[in-house]
């Protein structure tokens, strides 16, 4: 995750690609990491399905749907990432709600998924009121546990959020669910100047950005941006390529 | 947590009935409780090590205090003389300073000790050093006294250490008169003013960070955290505010209904032949059921928050009828989510609600039940949390909602004890009520949860069977897990995908049960049993034909258990049922499944 920092440095911009692991079948994981390794992002967030996604949108919950059907787990995931062989340039990422952690087992998730190659998980129904339940065991292991801030944040949670935050910040820019919006609010860019002066991370922006347009708007504000709904979308509709000129959108050196 | 010290201890048994305490007092100045150095050097022997041993004067010099606290040992030293600042000052075991208060004014010398800690008591009669008079803890309002040195005296017993605590949130209390009968340190006494500080204290923390044992929480988006926390601040206002509680139980007695009578059930005694069986008539409410007694309650809290737009699910319809029910009563905007399936089942309700004015969503996804509901209900917060407050059904969902639902409801339970006494002198052998997420159980039961004679008795749906995969046996067949906000129990599989519920009640058709439920389980202070659709629908047969009121389909799950509950109780017992809901809205699944009854 050191180049997550190094990255902040040069000036450039990061792009996170979520995927619903196993979505299609466990088989196409696999290809839509390397695909997206070869596209350029910066890093890839693995997420994990869940029967009760609450702070997922309608197309992430289909698509975690469509993987339940796959039978995939949590276990299953880990596993298959642990059989790739292909050189695994970016960091990988684990998202998934508690409850498949918990039944799984902490401490073991913590190991497998440091086994699987993962930097670093993000648990959205995981506040930071209750981290110290995962935190002891990913600081073991090594993997950072990304915290989420929102424009609901008070300003002095935010601080104490922002005074533990490793990794990056995974700043919710809209009041609500995952997926694709045609506006973003204008207070939104206030607040991600707000939130990456005080950052001690990169900050990147995440829910809801779907077009050039966003980035374009949020560029100057943000350390890098998370789709998922987006590519999700794609990914279903064997369309990704439609995706390339977004990722080069972020990921293109712009003279400031 | 508050400490507990008990104070004027001559007897090796008495030192021993305070193990728990954290601080035993021994009074070396003249008094009917005074003892000599030595008595105390043998009776500490029998204090736990880390118990603080606290040696209590009056006036004495410092070579007298200094000789005790070698020889006893003393950890702590208690003066109620005038002692000078620099006998506190020269004391090398810290220092409790005496005071008593008879009005505000007096609480300025509280201030200006130099003392670790300060005591408060009511002022003495005959001799100093505390009179058990009870002391106005009112007078400590406003006083500006760090109450981490605070330490209440004064006629504290266990009946009202609670409200001490409650009211002064102190260091430490301190007994000795409350623990004594007929002048003489009791046995009993001491261990239940222990128990109750104790026990209490675990409470508040509990409902401070919103944990019931290793249940509760708060697992919500981020998103939600800033609404939560808001919520919780804001019942915590009203809690205590007679003015809320006021308006909330004028419109409960107004336009609910209240009280329900608690209906002695002639006939069904007779039946069974066992104990006296009493009905507690939530059926009888407004709406049918008791979800309206929470419904009420958190609607008053929303405009109290400004807010003036609810969103709610609802599984078989009560709980959304009586939100709907509750908002076009106060003119606010109502949104309720509801599984298709259930709305294909419960079809009276969904018409119910739409003629009150709510918005009918249909939640497709899923298992199309509440869990569904409850789900697409929570996204709909996220996305509307500014000007929307979510009225959660049961006594489920991130803190507070299972502390505050569990309130709304307790009318319940307190109604009943009320009764109860009245009717029998006595309070009851065994209460039982049926658990879907739980909140008529938990409503009835929490005022009974101390009076540890009375059996609790909580009754979930088996289905079709708990060895079958179609049943909502949470408790007898669940495992613990994170969903809606709370740590709870819940049906799921090895990979910790919720599963599917399945019950003839929707109400009950849930696979998580409520946090507080799940800890009662696990303290072994409720009993949790299931029952089949078949028994339930039984039970809906006897109870109509015996007296004459069809009941829910879920709360027959609590009739049919009680029948057999009966069995096992004898004619000079009691027994209580609460018959949470009336049975119109099921009258479409009695047509059809007991077609053919004659």
């Amino acid at each position: 995750m050191k180049r997550l920092e190094q990255l902040k440095n040069s000036g450039n911009k990061a792009f996170v690609a979520y995927i619903m692991a196993g979505d299609g079948g466990l088989g196409r994981l696999k290809e839509q990491v390397q695909y997206l390794q070869g596209a350029g992002v910066t890093a890839i967030e693995i997420g994990i399905p869940f029967s009760d996604p609450v702070a997922d949108g309608p197309t992430i919950e289909a698509a975690g749907n469509r993987a339940l059907k796959h039978g995939v787990t949590l276990q299953k995931v880990l596993e298959e990432m642990k059989s790739w062989t292909f050189q695994v340039e970016i960091p990988l990422l684990i998202m998934t709600y508690l409850n498949p952690v918990l039944k799984f087992g902490v401490e073991r998730f913590a190991s497998e998924c440091s086994k699987a190659g993962v930097s670093a998980v993000i648990i959205p129904d995981l506040p930071y009121e209750h981290k110290e339940l995962v935190q002891p065991h990913t600081d073991k292991e090594g993997i950072k546990l990304i915290q989420l801030v929102t424009l609901t944040t008070t300003d002095v949670r935010l601080a104490d959020i922002l005074s533990g935050a490793e990794g990056f910040v995974y700043a919710v820019t809209v009041k609500g669910i995952t997926g694709s919006r045609d506006e973003m609010s204008e207070d939104v860019k206030a607040f991600m100047r707000k939130v990456r002066e005080k950052s001690p991370v990169p900050v990147y922006a995440g829910f809801g950005i779907s077009k050039s347009s966003h980035v374009d708007m949020l560029r100057d504000d943000v350390d890098g941006f998370i789709v998922g709904s987006a590519i999700v979308e794609a990914f279903n509709d064997n369309r990704i390529q439609e995706i390339e000129p977004l990722i080069n959108a972020v990921t293109a050196t712009h003279s400031v | 947590m508050t400490k507990v010290k008990i104070c004027g201890l001559k007897e090796e048994q008495h030192v021993k009935a305070a193990e728990r305490a954290d601080a035993i007092g021994f009074v070396f100045a003249p008094s009917k409780r005074q003892v000599t150095i030595e008595q105390a050097t043998e009776l500490a022997k029998h204090i736990p090590v880390d118990t603080d041993k606290i040696g209590v004067f009056v006036n004495a010099s410092l070579e007298e205090i200094e000789d005790a606290i070698a020889r006893v040992p003393l950890t702590m030293v208690q003066l109620h003389g005038d002692e000078p600042d620099e006998l506190v000052g020269a004391i090398q075991v810290p220092v409790i300073q005496a005071f008593s208060i008879r009005r505000k004014e007096d609480t300025d010398q509280l201030k200006k000790s130099i003392a670790d800690y300060v005591l408060v008591d009511a002022p003495g009669t005959d001799y100093r050093g505390g009179s058990g008079k009870v002391f106005d803890w009112s007078l400590l309002d406003g006083a500006d006294i760090d109450p981490s040195r605070l330490i209440v005296a004064g006629g504290l017993k266990p009946e009202n250490v609670h409200a001490a605590i409650t009211q002064t949130t102190p260091y430490m209390v301190d007994v000795s008169s409350g623990v004594e009968t007929d002048g003489r340190k009791d046995t009993a006494k001491i261990q239940e003013f222990i128990k109750q500080v104790k026990d209490d204290s675990m409470e508040q923390t509990i409902e401070k960070v919103g944990f019931f044992g290793k249940y509760g929480g708060q697992f919500v988006p981020e998103t939600l955290m800033k609404a939560v926390k808001e919520l919780e601040d804001a019942y915590n206002e009203v809690k205590e505010d007679p003015e809320f509680q006021k308006e909330y139980h004028h419109y409960l007695s107004e336009y609910v209904g209240r009280e329900q009578p608690l209906t002695f059930a002639q006939r069904m005694t007779e039946s069974l032949g066992g104990p006296k069986i009493y009905l507690k008539r939530e059926d009888l409410n407004h709406t049918g059921a008791h979800k309206v007694n929470n419904a009420i309650g958190q609607a008053l809290l929303a405009m109290r928050m400004g807010k003036r737009k609810i969103v709610a699910e609802t599984g078989a319809g009560q709980h959304g009828v009586a939100t709907a029910t509750i908002c076009a009563l106060f003119d606010l905007e109502c949104v309720i989510f509801m599984g298709e399936e259930d709305i294909k089942r419960q079809q009276l309700n969904v018409f119910r609600m739409k003629l009150l004015g709510a918005r009918v969503e249909s939640v497709t996804k899923g298992s199309a039940t509440l869990k569904d509901a409850v789900n697409e209900a929570l996204r709909y917060w996220v996305s509307n949390v500014e000007d929307t407050h979510y009225l959660i059904g049961s006594a489920l969902g991130p803190h507070p909602f299972p502390t505050m639902v569990r309130d709304f409801q307790s009318v319940i339970g307190d109604e009943t004890k009320r009764q109860i006494l009245e009717k029998e002198g006595r309070l009851p052998d065994a209460i039982l009520a049926c658990v879907g997420g739980g909140s008529n159980a938990i409503g009835m039961f929490y005022p009974f949860i101390k009076d540890k004679d009375v059996q609790l008795i909580g009754v979930e749906a088996a289905g079709q069977g708990v060895d079958t995969d179609r049943h909502a046996a949470t408790l007898t067949k669940g495992t613990e897990g994170v969903l809606h906000g709370a740590m709870m129990k819940l049906l799921q599989d090895d990979a910790g995908q919720v599963q599917e519920a399945h019950s003839i009640s929707a109400g009950l058709d849930y696979p998580g049960i409520g946090p507080e439920h799940a800890y009662l389980a696990d303290i072994g202070r409720v009993e949790y049993r299931s029952i089949t659709d078949k028994e339930a629908l039984d039970a809906v047969i006897s109870m109509s034909r015996l007296e004459g009121i069809i009941p829910a389909l879920e709360s027959a799950h609590a009739i049919a258990e009680a029948e057999k509950q009966a069995k096992t109780m004898t004619a000079d017992q009691i027994l209580v049922i609460c018959v949470s809901g009336r049975g119109d809205k099921d009258m479409a699944t009695y047509a059809e499944k007991l077609e053919g009854l004659s």
